[in-house]
């Protein structure tokens, strides 16, 4: 029997091929223009249109208050946070001592099926820190590596993320072509996170917290 | 283009009936099967689901909302139609380099680490997944929303091999256990109503006391899926777009049932048919905005990930290893037809069905698969063959809104057309079935007497009182022979004299 791979290849191969279509040029996208204020408010509103809630802090210390408020408005006693640059600024074990709270981290895990228990079972709510921010829709841009594993803004009901400003662009082009610039040195898994997890999938209502969070908190620091 | 790829998917043991025409937005209890292919049924469910009140209200309720979404949420471009244009001109050049585009999305998936599997057919894609859940003794598996696997009929293919299978989205998931079709691409069960739901739920062990709120039914499914994530070993997912620039998988989502499937097992199996491909990362993203906003008028979907290989030494998630399914299933065959290819552009965004009257008024059963609507329409006689999908391309108005709104640049009336003239011509390929002899007899004597004005003077003055024969009342609703054509068309009695033998009654001619 013939490679699969072959037998298609040989057959599109062999078709007809049609004159490379002309592109049309780039469309253009508004968002590129807007200051940094603009920048801000677009992020904010399309993010809270999706009823996630945006915070704006002054820098890494009020973030931290601002952190501790939201936790404890929430009643949470127990998060689970990523290590990557931004977190790390936080010293965030300090921060869960000092409020009485327990942080967990991948570090300390033996491995998957305790990493999973962790995010699935015992955290309250999940602390990441954002590679890039992007203002055209209020998104969230996620590098996923061994600072930043996967389900720690997936399996918690409730994600707090903290973006410094310096990390919001206006488009996705902007995050994308700095993720995806050096090809042999990508992530294993990169997400846009826009709001919490969510469905309308039974009648068309809206429910929010489908397989995900239910509620996404966002401190922008600067 | 060879049968082989057409073959059904084996009936599993769990999914012995199939669904009665009609009865599908009915009553709880009857399980109906999922998959099976009942293409040449449409005019029957048609006609019962147009007497469907449920089916009626729903549809009516979503056309008048949904269109106005899809507006303003294309107007959030700064130029939509510039957008538009430049979205289709993307699909244009992704078919016309498509080898060049999967070779080279081949060698970038494979250099960060993912295994590239191709499969010619259903059965080989499905067996590709057996022998690899076999191999790692696997349980069960989630799925995310895809319509390839549903094309291919892999959970049937995994039960019969005593191998669960969980739809992890929640409208999948209720059709699922209803046994039931996907109603629409973008709301599988939104049609099934809340009790119905409930029903379903306490059954099966879900809930504990029947409700009527969504919310908390929701709650049930999260509950009930969140141990199949948790332990999961396998995940399956579909594809929304490969990058040949980067080798990247792109998934598109709003529940978090794919990043899930995606991140908490060791492996995972991601399947895509050949034309998902596009040229770069800024095509992709500029198709994710015409994607979102015309699937479910939202800028952006909650979810989108993108995946380059298996996780990286040291991370804790996500997939040992990662295997990349790309099925052609007869589309490359359909690819080798410069008028098909086209067919091939779609990026199941879901817009021509709401847009679509015929859609509007008879939902997503009678088209009888995966697909339906316009897409289906234009996909189905392609993968099916012409024979079993007559009723899907002649139930057309012709009204071309799809092709008006399609971000792919698909023309789906010229394709209806191609179809038909392709069916009466007999096709080989596509399985075209030419007319009846007679019909073909009648059309002969019909061209013959078109071509000149006496035949025809004298044909029309002959026919006209054995045409009027028929009439009951003033209207013509039956004639022998021609009882198809007279199926869903009434035509008024014929009159006495034509228009040129009054016009000379009255001098003026
Ligand atoms: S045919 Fe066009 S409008 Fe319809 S689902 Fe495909 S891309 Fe969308």
């Amino acid at each position: 029997m013939t490679n699969p791979r072959e037998d298609i290849f040989s057959r599109l191969n062999s078709a007809r091929g049609t004159e490379l279509p002309q592109r049309p040029f780039v469309p253009p996208l508004s968002e590129i223009s807007h200051d940094r204020d603009r920048m801000i408010r677009a992020f904010t509103d399309n993010l809270t249109a999706q009823t996630a809630v945006v915070h704006h802090v002054a820098d890494f210390a009020a973030a931290a208050e601002k952190l501790a408020e939201v936790v404890a408005a929430e009643n949470i006693k127990s998060v689970v946070v990523s290590s990557d640059a931004v977190i790390r600024k936080l010293d965030l074990p300090e921060w869960g001592r000092k409020h009485n709270l327990t942080v967990l981290q991948a570090e300390d895990c033996t491995g998957r099926e305790h990493f999973k228990n962790m995010v699935f079972a015992e955290a309250d709510a999940a602390i990441t820190g954002a590679d890039f921010a992007i203002a055209e829709s209020g998104t969230l841009c996620l590098i996923h590596d061994k600072d930043q594993p996967r389900l720690i803004s997936l399996a918690p009901i409730m994600h707090i993320a903290l973006v410094p400003l310096e990390r919001l662009f206006p488009v996705y082009e902007s995050a994308i072509d700095r993720i995806f610039g050096d090809p042999h040195n990508v992530p294993s898994h990169v997400t846009f996170i826009t709001g919490p997890s969510m469905t309308a999938d039974i009648q068309g209502v809206p429910f929010k917290g489908m397989h995900g969070p239910k509620k996404l908190t966002v401190i922008l620091i600067g | 283009m060879s049968s082989e790829h057409r073959r059904l998917p084996q009936p599993s043991p769990f999914r012995q009936e199939s669904y009665s025409p009609g009865e599908l937005s009915g009553e709880c209890g009857k399980e109906w099967q999922s998959m099976k292919i009942n293409t040449n049924e449409f005019v029957e469910v048609a006609q019962r689901e147009l007497t469907n009140k449920r089916t009626r209200t729903l549809l009516d309720m979503i056309s008048s909302v949904v269109d106005n979404l899809r507006d303003s949420a294309m107007s959030s471009f700064p130029d939509p139609s510039a957008a538009l244009e430049y979205g289709r001109a993307i699909r244009a050049e992704s078919l016309a380099r498509l080898p060049e585009l999967l070779d080279q999305f081949e060698k970038n998936a494979v250099a960060h680490g993912a295994s590239v599997f191709w499969a010619r057919t259903a059965d080989e894609a499905n067996q590709f997944v057996l022998d690899l859940a076999r191999k790692r003794n696997i349980k069960y598996v989630t799925k995310g929303k895809s319509m390839v696997t549903e094309e291919i009929g892999l959970n049937d293919a995994l039960a019969a091999d005593g191998i669960d299978v969980f739809e992890a989205d929640l409208g999948e998931f209720i059709a699922q256990l209803l046994k039931r079709p996907p109603f629409h691409i973008v709301g599988p069960a939104i049609n099934v109503p809340v009790d119905e739901i409930s029903a379903l739920f306490l059954k099966k062990g879900l809930i504990e006391r029947a409700t009527q709120d969504p919310v908390e039914l929701g709650a049930a499914a999260r509950r009930y899926l969140r141990q199949k994530f948790q332990h999961l070993e396998m995940g399956i997912t579909g594809v929304n777009m490969a990058v040949a620039e980067t080798g990247a998988i792109i998934n598109v989502e709003n529940e978090g049932n794919i990043r899930f499937s995606k991140s908490s097992p060791k492996t995972q199996v991601s399947f895509m048919t050949i034309e998902k491909v596009v040229p770069t990362m800024r095509d992709a993203m500029h198709l994710l905005r015409l994607l979102c906003r015309n699937c479910t008028a939202q800028k952006i979907s909650a979810y989108v990930s993108m995946d380059s290989g298996p996780k990286k030494p040291g991370e804790i998630d996500g997939p040992e290893e990662l295997f990349i399914v790309i099925l052609d299933n007869g589309r490359s065959a359909i690819y080798a037809n410069e008028n098909l290819r086209e067919a091939l552009r779609c990026i199941r965004c879901g817009a021509c069905m709401y847009g679509c009257p015929i859609y509007m008024k008879i939902g997503g059963y009678p088209y009888g698969w995966a697909y339906s609507g316009p897409m289906g329409q234009v996909v189905n006689p392609l993968l099916l063959g012409l024979d079993r999908t007559q009723h899907l391309y002649r139930a057309c108005t012709l009204c071309g809104k799809c092709k008006s709104i399609c971000p792919g640049g698909i023309d789906h009336p010229k394709l209806f057309l191609l179809y038909r003239s392709m069916d009466v011509e007999g096709d080989v390929q596509l399985k075209g079935q030419s007319r009846p002899w007679l019909e073909q007899k009648a059309m002969n004597i019909l061209s013959c007497g078109a071509r000149r004005a006496w035949h025809w003077n004298a044909g029309v003055k002959g026919a006209r009182p054995v045409v009027n024969l028929h009439a009951r009342g003033n209207v013509i609703s039956q004639m022998p022979l021609l009882g198809g054509w007279f199926r869903c068309r009434d035509l008024p009695a014929v009159g006495r004299k034509t228009f040129r033998e009054r016009m000379k009654e009255t001098g003026q001619y």
